[in-house]
């Protein structure tokens, strides 16, 4: 009668224990899900933006955008001292971070205006398969549209964050809010199908060469241009939807990232187009901010008139 | 062995098996196997341990009008400051930030029926839109929010998450006030305006959860205190997991209008 009483009161101690415990965890878990009581900030940042948040990311004892280009330019990488991160997952390089500014490290081997086949330039000289523009001549370039960069046109232009993640690469560029998502194969996994209409950033299959993640990008949509083209001074560098483009990103150390792509367009180019090789270095942050591309109707009406203008007093240019 | 030893024993397994139940419970399924079908392969677990919300996910359109309300959107409307429903009763669908582009931040991006990606790695997971594309940057540790020097008012808010279980539950904050969180379509009742203000003071609390291979269910709680008296919850979301690797690029051009706009994306 003792024996099972003191069991009775053990059972019943330990159910008290392990209800209690539970009781306990589900605070904790409830604790741990509870979210602080939220005040919103008392004063926005009066036209805050990324282009503001430049001015404060200048690395300490440097004064201008210009210098931290050239810095990042003569940087010599160091894989001994700055060792390249690795993914846990894969062992890979991780291009995670937040990069700014761009340097060139090596010019292209040729000019890419000295490729463009002449009988594309009547094609070019109406502003190419552009659809929308109003007047390629005047300040009416796609950038201008707020439509996606291409992966050689301006995708590279401001603060852009890279994201290193298993089976992906992701782009996400503070400056317009927009992003690529590039699908990364493994040696013996079957390509993905890219059923996905043409488009301004096309369709993007990375594989890894060594320590070199090579991107071939196809499908697009023959509206972007390539390189910096500023009507009406120069005509504008088109595209076609016969563009394929390989990229090469590569993690020379834990403070850059590099960048090359090279360029074939039957429709466009004699022969493919080797692009400089850019240099971006490692920002202190692991985030950027939204900012997003809009086309502001006053700013969009303005500059209709101003195209009006534009195309009635110079007539046909060239 | 004695009675009691065989008692104690009893009580100790009781305890465990609670205990162990409550590991169950906290801890969600954990269901584990191979992608159903197309390339995409899914495992539960990341390869650093944690539930796996990455792929494309879809959910139906969801909304109120025609006597159908599957948003709870009748509650939202009741919800309502007398000064906010002052404010709205001048406003129309023009004034819809979509319309000009403005993508609509969660929990209204959940309503669209029109694909969401999900890609994760340790400590962050993005959340990227197909109609009005734009990332969100999710940290999942549970760090603070972005410090007071960055943080300023967004569409889309500033998040930050922690896992409770299986669930991320993501606390959005700093929203800049011109986001609606329901369409100007969305009507549950006669006198809908079809104008769903908000203000800086928004706060969204979600939780996502990957329920099984095909499924990822999403559910928000919305507070407001500047524009509703209460908060409100939204349905839980079902999102269907696309056998596709990535999102479609699509444009959302102002001079298309909403309308066609999202007729253009097609399915």
């Amino acid at each position: 009668m003792k024996v099972r009483k003191l069991a009775v009161m053990a059972m019943l101690a330990c159910s008290c224990v392990a209800v209690l415990a539970l009781v306990a965890a589900i605070g904790a878990s409830r604790a741990s899900a509870q979210i602080r009581t939220y005040t919103p900030p008392k004063t926005a940042k009066p036209g805050a933006d990324w282009t503001e948040r430049i001015e404060e990311i200048l690395p300490p004892g440097v004064e201008s955008r210009a210098e931290a280009t050239a810095r990042i330019a003569a940087y010599k990488p160091d894989p001994v001292k700055y060792a390249v991160p690795r993914t846990p997952w894969d062992g890979k390089p991780d291009f995670s971070g937040v990069y700014w500014p761009d340097a060139q490290i090596a010019p292209p081997p040729v000019p890419l205006e000295s490729l463009y086949r002449p009988d594309a330039r009547e094609y070019r000289e109406g502003g190419g398969a552009a659809a929308g523009l109003i007047d390629w001549r005047g300040i009416d370039t796609p950038n201008y549209h707020c439509w996606p960069p291409s992966p050689v046109n301006g995708s590279m232009g401001g603060t852009v964050q890279l994201v290193s993640a298993p089976g992906y690469l992701l782009l996400l560029n503070e400056g317009g809010s927009n992003f690529r998502i590039i699908p990364i194969v493994g040696d013996n996994e079957p390509r993905p199908s890219a059923p996905h209409k043409p488009s301004f950033q096309g369709s993007s299959i990375g594989h890894w060469e060594g320590d070199t993640l090579v991107v071939e990008v196809t499908n697009f949509n023959g509206k972007p241009w390539l390189g910096n083209a500023q009507p009406p001074k120069r005509l504008p560098q088109t595209s076609s939807d016969a563009m394929r483009i390989v990229e090469r990103w590569s993690r020379p150390d834990a403070q850059v990232f590099e960048y090359q792509a090279v360029i074939e367009d039957s429709k466009m180019l004699r022969a493919p187009w080797t692009t400089p090789t850019d240099r971006r270095g490692i920002l202190p942050y692991d985030t950027v901010q939204e900012s997003l591309c809009f086309l502001d109707p006053e700013l969009d009406a303005r500059h209709r008139e101003f195209a009006a203008q534009q195309a009635k007093k110079s007539g046909a240019v060239r | 062995m004695s009675r009691r030893a065989m008692a104690i024993v009893a009580a100790v397994v009781v305890g465990a098996a609670l205990l162990v139940g409550m590991r169950v419970f906290v801890n969600g399924s954990g269901a584990t196997g191979s992608a159903a079908k197309g390339t995409v392969a899914f495992s539960a677990k990341t390869a650093w341990g944690e539930p796996n919300l990455t792929g494309v996910w879809r959910a139906s359109t969801l909304g109120a009008g025609s006597g159908r309300d599957t948003f709870n959107l009748a509650k939202l409307e009741g919800l309502y400051t007398a000064e906010a429903r002052t404010r709205m009763n001048g406003l129309s669908a023009n004034d819809d930030p979509t319309m000009r582009c403005t993508p609509p931040g969660f929990p209204r991006a959940a309503m669209l029926g029109h694909p969401i990606q999900i890609i994760q790695r340790p400590g962050f997971a993005f959340v990227f839109t197909q109609a009005y594309p734009v990332f969100r940057i999710v940290p999942t540790t549970g760090r603070p929010h972005t410090s007071a020097k960055y943080l300023f008012p967004t569409h889309l808010g500033d998040s930050t998450a922690r896992w409770d279980g299986d669930t991320l539950v993501v606390d959005v904050i700093s929203f800049n006030g011109e986001g609606w969180l329901a369409g100007p379509q969305d009507k549950p009742t006669n006198a809908s305006t079809g104008v769903w203000l908000t203000s800086d003071a928004l706060h969204v609390v979600e939780r996502w959860r990957r329920v099984d291979a095909e499924t990822l269910e999403y559910q928000a709680r919305v507070e407001d205190p500047k524009t509703l008296t209460m908060p409100w919850e939204t349905p839980t979301v079902v999102f269907k997991r696309q056998a596709v690797d990535r999102i479609e690029e699509v444009i959302c051009r102002p001079e298309d209008g909403p309308a066609t706009y999202l007729a253009r994306l097609g399915s």
